[in-house]
């Protein structure tokens, strides 16, 4: 086992120029899908903490009576993609009022009377928090007798729709693209290992080695530059992913857990690579 | 130790190209196989190492039918022949003691009797000072002295040649074919394909096989070589002196 493995390397710092070529075409590939996915992470990241801010703010009359108001508390969590209903007494909402002014706050403190209104705050949960669903709440929540305003960031809601959708088709296309490029080097690779392949695979079935013994070495070779392909992406991937986080703090970076796959994802494609280049020549005797 | 059994065999969409064909080989034999190109000559040989199964009959070589043998059996066949084709078929990224190590290493042999056995071969091929070559270093007649060490490491009882000499010059096709004889006085059987009847000159003690469009028309010493009456075509490619 350890000489077909010797045998494999010695094969594959031989046939260099197929061999780079092999290794170039499986890195170059899961190099730009790990980018790829590293642009989407981020863009995910980027769509959930915009989403994060999406709230409906149900403003109540100063008369408002409260056994309603806790009715209509429990009325609006049962609908469809909310979250919480929080109530604000006017206190409370004055004080989250200061805190978003931030230092500005110091314009409010003289006041005499307050002038913000009890509310409700309502959150969605992850995937409600779109046009279609926010606006269903607001409108149910305007029904109400006792309810002034509502205000859910309507124009904000939209450009989250928008920009989710641009991700949504930008990435659909461009995963497409890159997944049709890879298979097309991958596929130039193969032709070129099953061209290149075929006298030696002549050689060594005429001096009688076993269709195994060929399999074999052709599989450790495929599995030697699927790793190195592989761990080569990887690698590039990783520097990118840092280069970005010393630049920009809030990037997500690519997980580890991915590192991992990408190099057994270039095991297996040297795998399948080789698997599929032999085929042709064993199939006979 | 080799049998043709009433033997036929063609391709695919080619039709039948040997038809009929009955011989046997003995041990230690030295056997020229002629006929002009398209003959059948390296289907001959294609069934001799089981590249090719006959359609009809029986090819018997050693303890392997073609009738009985396993596919994943050949291999184990072909360690015991050797065979070399006009192309030489080395490998362009190997040297000489390389290549000829290489089909012991596929062979599964130790590397340490590898490297006994490696060079004492290339030394008996007159290749010693050649071992660190590379085929494009070598001149062709090198070239294939490589290929014939290579075909005898496993220690055949037959060499199978085809066409050895067809990429050669005369004078050095001449000295392949002593080595060729040389290697037969030492008991390994040798079957030589050739469509150059030059070579047989001088030899005509040894056996002929003649092919003339898929029969086996003549099997007997080279000196008595006679196209039979009712055959057609290259009869005069088939003279020789
Ligand atoms: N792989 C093949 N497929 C189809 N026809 C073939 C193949 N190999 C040889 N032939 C045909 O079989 C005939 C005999 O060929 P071959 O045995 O190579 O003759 P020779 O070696 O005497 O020149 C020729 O007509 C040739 O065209
Ligand atoms: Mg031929």
């Amino acid at each position: 086992m350890l000489r077909v493995f010797k045998e494999a390397l010695l094969g594959f710092s031989r046939a260099k120029t197929m061999s780079l070529f092999a290794v170039v075409a499986t890195g170059f590939s899961l190099f730009t899908l790990g980018l790829f996915v590293l642009v989407l992470l981020n863009m995910n990241t980027l769509i959930r903490r915009l989403e994060d801010k999406v709230e409906v703010m149900v403003y109540l009359k100063d008369n408002a009576d409260m056994a309603s108001v806790g009715m209509a508390i429990e009325d609006l969590g049962r609908l469809e993609g909310v979250d919480q209903v929080r109530y604000l007494s006017k206190d409370e909402a004055l004080e989250r009022f200061r805190a978003d002014l931030g230092p500005d706050s110091d314009l409010l403190q003289d006041l005499e009377t307050n002038p913000v209104p009890a509310s409700l705050s309502i959150t969605m949960k992850p995937g409600f928090r779109d046009t279609l669903h926010v606006r269903q709440v607001a409108t149910a929540a305007g029904d109400l007798s006792f309810v002034e305003e509502v205000d859910y960031g309507r124009e904000w809601i939209r450009r989250i729709d928008i920009f989710k959708h641009l991700v949504g088709v930008l990435g659909a296309g461009t995963g497409a693209v890159l997944s049709l490029v890879a298979i097309i080097l991958i596929s130039s690779a193969i032709k070129i290992a099953i061209f290149s392949r075929s006298k030696e695979i002549f050689i060594m079935k005429i001096v009688g080695a076993t269709n195994g013994y060929i399999r074999r070495s052709f599989l450790i070779e495929g599995f030697l530059k699927g790793a190195l392909g592989g761990s080569a992406a990887a690698a590039m991937i990783y520097g990118v992913s840092e280069a970005f986080a010393k630049h920009y703090v809030q990037i997500t970076r690519f997980p580890e857990d991915y590192y991992l796959l990408t190099v057994l994802a270039g095991i297996l494609m040297g795998l399948v690579g080789s698997w599929i280049s032999l085929g042709r020549h064993l199939r006979r005797v | 130790m080799i049998f043709f059994k009433d033997v036929s065999v063609g391709y695919p969409r080619r039709g039948t190209v040997l038809e009929g064909i009955n011989l046997h080989i003995g041990k230690g034999e030295f056997v020229f196989l002629t006929g002009p190109s398209g003959s059948g000559k390296s289907t001959l040989l294609k069934l001799l190492y089981h590249e090719l199964r006959p359609s009809s009959g029986e090819v018997i070589i050693a303890n392997f039918s073609s009738r009985r043998v396993k596919k994943r059996k050949v291999p184990y066949l072909r360690r015991k022949l050797g065979i070399v084709f006009q192309d030489f078929g080395l490998l362009e990224n190997r040297t000489a003691a390389e290549n000829v190590g290489y089909a012991l290493e596929v062979t599964g042999v130790p590397r340490s009797e590898i490297r006994t056995r490696v060079p004492r071969i290339l030394n008996t091929l007159g290749l010693s000072n050649k071992a660190r070559s590379y085929p494009q270093q070598l001149s062709g007649g090198e070239q294939q002295r490589v290929a014939i060490a290579r075909a005898l490491a496993s220690e055949p009882f037959v060499l199978i040649a085809d066409e050895p000499t067809g990429n050669l010059d005369p004078e050095i096709s001449q000295e392949i074919m002593r080595i060729l004889l040389e290697i037969n006085t030492l008991g390994t059987a040798i079957i030589v394909a050739t469509h150059d009847y030059s070579l047989l000159k001088g030899r005509e003690k040894y056996r002929r096989l003649h092919l003339s469009d898929g029969m086996l028309v003549y099997d007997g010493p080279v000196e008595g070589f006679r196209m039979p009456d009712n055959s057609t075509g290259a009869q005069a490619a088939g003279e020789i002196t």
